[in-house]
């Protein structure tokens, strides 16, 4: 009962830190701030909700999976940040209103 | 588990229409990522483990990351300021 | 609507092109309405008449005139090209109504259609007819075979799957037909886009990509071989695994550059290897219709269920779809960004 209330405050965690993440993606307007927040966000809710998993699911084979996912998560989610901010960058206007606009309808 | 399908069903049918709908490619291109991504996830629950592979694979991965490429061969990434 | 007539006069030989330009403004996502609303965009060619304005700034005439008609003359693609426009306009607002009633027609039969399906999951539908039940039952007896999609797929109907794969070898056929660089013709064009690409890869370090990609790409590539090699024991099989490891290569290619990976894949061995991949899967299908074609490799022996050195054919079918579709991804990839493997 202790190990769920555990994992279940665990799991609440990370549901709370994406359900800012993505009321931050809808609240800043400009693409590095909203980069900034899915970025953070992804690696800390990850963290939580497989933490909580793990305690959930108590030591044993599936927790080195989840081990495994999570460092997945960890390498891939920074590196495609990083390069989407990259792109912002680089294709930076004076007037950032429509970056990577893509002509035709 | 239920609510978790009707939940992704909806997902589904939103990214359907607002793929259909948007004015951008890029955009279009996007959404179709987040549509293939949560199709295999339907496949997964509803247990067939081969497809959710593959559409995963190949949905989600490599059929974006070829549109990607023909938009850029035919120009219609504007913006860019290496050009 | 007015000036068609003065269309008409300076150029007769547009109509003979008509249907070809009218595709051409299709294809580049031009609506009817741009052309309709601003049609003096099209009446000035563009950088002469910049050059023109300036001159007639400091001149203060009004000189580029004959020019221009001249121009006009000259430019027949653009006229045809608004004529067709004005054309469509005409039947734009048709176009849309049209396009609602299939539409609501379409889904209207679709909707009818659903009502009519039996309920999910019901004992008596069509799915749970005895085909599935033979397959379900003596699937793992007949094909020896854990997964009984793998052993359907590359058992029971493995004609089926290649033909899928050559599919894909004929589609990266046409584009490399498509998208080649020519290799006798001098293509300067091309040359000077790779080149410029290849620049701004040096250029461009990219340390983050890297580093990532080096830890991620083995990691994926080595996946992408359990999927195959443990195609007929737990799920998964040389489509989506050969998917995977194209995913991996182009990683790869994307973040080191392509000078690294056509070390390893030249144009050479490409052709080489996919082709010798269909040849074999051909040479094994081919074997299993000359024993009979009762089924793939009947006298091939089954092994234990559940060992990776069991199922038959299956094993290095698997493998020949896995190589076919891994290098097909990578070789769509290499073509679409560099034009050449």
């Amino acid at each position: 009962m202790i190990r769920f209330i555990i994992a279940a405050v665990f799991i609440v965690a990370g549901i709370f830190v994406f359900a800012a993440a993505a009321f931050g993606v809808f609240k800043f307007k400009y693409v590095l701030n909203r980069m900034h927040v899915a970025a953070k966000c992804d690696s800390l809710g990850a963290l939580l909700i497989l933490i909580g998993c793990m305690i959930l699911g108590g030591f044993s084979f599936m927790t080195l999976k989840l081990l495994l996912i999570l460092l997945i998560l960890w390498v891939t989610s920074p590196v495609a940040a990083h390069l989407i901010v990259k792109a912002e960058v680089k294709t930076q206007n004076e007037d950032d209103s429509d970056e990577y606009e893509v002509i035709g309808k | 588990m239920i609510i978790l399908e009707f939940a992704l069903i909806t997902f589904l049918i939103v990214c359907a229409i607002a793929f259909t709908f948007s004015k951008r490619l890029l955009t279009s291109v996007i959404i179709f990522m987040a549509y293939s991504l949560i199709m295999s996830i339907i496949w997964l629950i509803m247990e067939s483990p081969d497809l959710a592979i593959t559409e995963a694979a190949v949905g989600a991965g490599v059929t974006s990351v070829l549109l990607f490429l023909a938009l850029k061969k035919v120009n219609a990434l504007k913006g860019k300021k290496d050009e | 609507m007015s000036n068609s007539n003065y269309n008409k006069d300076k150029i007769p030989s547009t109509h003979s092109k008509a249907p070809w330009n009218a595709f051409v403004g299709w294809v580049n996502g031009d609506t009817p309405e741009d052309k309709f609303e601003k049609p003096e965009l099209y009446q000035a060619p563009k950088q002469s008449h910049d050059a023109h304005n300036e001159e007639s700034a400091v001149q203060q005439t009004p000189m580029p005139q004959a020019e221009n008609e001249q121009e006009y003359n000259t430019d027949h693609t653009e006229q045809g090209h608004f004529l067709l426009k004005e054309k469509f306009t005409k039947f734009y607002k048709v176009y849309i109504v049209i396009a609602v009633i299939i539409g609501c027609f379409v889904v209207g039969i679709l909707a009818y259609a659903v009502c009519c399906l039996p309920p999910y999951g019901y004992a008596e539908n069509p799915v749970n007819n005895e085909v599935s039940e033979k397959y379900l039952e003596d699937g793992l007896e007949d094909t020896g075979a854990t997964n009984a999609v793998a052993g359907m797929i590359l058992d029971y109907r493995a004609f089926d799957t290649f033909g899928e794969s050559t599919v894909l070898f004929v589609a990266v056929i046409a584009v490399t037909m498509l998208m080649k660089r020519s290799m006798n013709k001098k293509d300067e064009e091309g040359e000077r886009l790779v080149a410029h690409e290849t620049e701004i890869d040096k250029k461009d370090q990219n340390l983050i990509l890297k580093y990532g990609a080096m830890i991620l790409v083995p990691f994926i590539i080595l996946f992408g071989v359990y999927v195959i090699l443990n195609g007929h024991i737990s799920p998964g099989g040389g489509f989506s695994g050969g998917a995977i490891i194209g995913g991996g290569l182009m990683l790869y290619a994307m973040a080191f550059g392509h000078e690294k990976i056509s070390k390893i894949i030249t144009y050479r061995s490409f052709t080489v290897i996919t082709s010798c991949a269909l040849l074999t899967y051909a040479g094994c299908k081919a074997y299993s219709f000359y024993t009979g074609a009762n089924h793939l490799g009947g006298d091939i022996p089954k092994g234990i269920a559940g060992a990776i050195l069991s199922g038959g054919f299956i094993l290095p079918l698997n493998i020949c779809v896995g190589i076919t579709v891994a290098f097909t991804m990578y070789g769509f990839y290499s073509l679409f960004s560099k034009g050449d493997i």
